[in-house]
């Protein structure tokens, strides 16, 4: 739920500053380290959009898969949630390089011209 | 219109987590975000640490629960600053809880101050606080098999100890299959098997705490 709570407060400033009237797609990637289940976050932003400008707003969630980087020998691999042993050397000292963030990709939305045509 | 914003949802986040660290680095604070399951015994583990590392690396706490001040109580009677931080629904501490927190102690006259996280496996786990390093605690009743069914809080520890050793004759339990698990998940973390009971560990503990923040011997 925090999540969501945090994503809804960007989407907000976003639309905000783009002086939009209605959001109708918002995108985001999630890291597969995050263990978000797409499900539940999908029914916490529809809850948290309402009686917003983003009310109604597809989320479209792209998964983003684990990649490591050994702090031994440098090789980056693809990692498992639950194996982060380097192909390489066999250790599991590693940086998380990438599938562990939660980004704002894009915001569709309305803005007024676009809401009432002339 | 399609606005391409490409920003972390955690920004907010990371950037109170950063300015808390900056803050801390300023004090020569060093701060660990203490995590594990409910009863895991963080409470207890640091209720003996902090007097044991003497009156040379003073020690505050910030103690994450949902409700009660039960584990502030216990920890200001151990002669650290504490500050209970009362997350209500909230399953994990956030950085802005902690920056607010650390608002309410004098960190000048601290050497290191101890997060003591809510108790919980999987949230807490993706949330930088502002700590300096991560200690994960796994109890001996929890199973020996907990490393892998919950491995990104094993994963990014800087230590892990192992706590309530002074159950391992009493419970079925097999720490080389902890060790095994962590070999495929964390093999830079030092694990120390502990009992604050029977003191076991307790030394090698204070020993790594110790080497994080230069001084004479705890």
């Amino acid at each position: 739920m925090s999540f969501a709570t945090d994503l809804i407060r960007q989407v907000l400033r976003v639309a905000e500053a783009h002086g939009a009237v209605g959001v109708d797609e918002v995108g985001i990637t999630i890291g597969e380290m995050q263990l978000i289940v797409p499900e539940a976050l999908s029914t916490a932003f529809e809850i948290v959009a309402r009686d917003t400008v983003a009310e109604g707003a597809t989320l479209t969630i792209r998964e983003e898969p684990l990649e490591a980087c050994c702090r031994a020998c440098g090789r980056r691999f693809a990692a498992a949630i639950d194996n982060y042993q380097c192909p390489d050397c066999g250790g599991a000292d590693v940086e998380i390089v990438a599938g562990r963030d939660v980004v704002l990709d894009s915001v569709v939305c309305r803005t007024p011209e676009r809401a009432q045509p002339s | 219109m399609k606005i391409e914003v490409v920003q972390s949802v955690l920004k907010a986040d990371r950037d109170t987590a950063r300015r808390t660290r900056a803050r801390l680095d300023a004090a020569g604070v060093v701060a660990f975000n203490v995590m594990s399951a409910p009863g895991s015994g963080k409470t207890s583990l640091l209720e003996r640490t902090i007097p044991a590392l003497g009156p040379d690396r003073r020690s505050a706490v910030l103690v994450g629960d949902l409700q009660t001040t039960r584990d502030a109580e216990r920890l200001g009677r151990s002669g650290a600053q504490v500050v209970q931080i009362n997350t209500g629904r909230g399953c994990h501490l956030s950085a802005e809880q902690v920056a607010e927190g650390l608002d309410r102690l004098d960190v000048s006259a601290l050497s290191f101050v101890f997060i003591e996280n809510v108790g919980n496996m999987v949230c807490p786990a993706g949330r930088d606080l502002g700590e300096h390093l991560r200690v994960v605690l796994l109890s001996i009743p929890e199973g020996d098999d907990k490393v892998a069914k919950y491995p990104t809080l094993f994963q990014p520890a800087d230590v892990i100890l192992l706590t309530k050793t002074d159950l391992l004759g009493v419970l079925d339990y097999d720490a080389g299959r902890v060790r095994d698990d962590l070999s495929r998940i964390n093999t830079a973390a030092p694990l120390i098997e502990t009992s604050v009971k029977t003191g076991q560990g307790m030394a090698e503990w204070l020993t790594w705490l110790a080497a994080r923040r230069p001084g004479p011997e705890p």
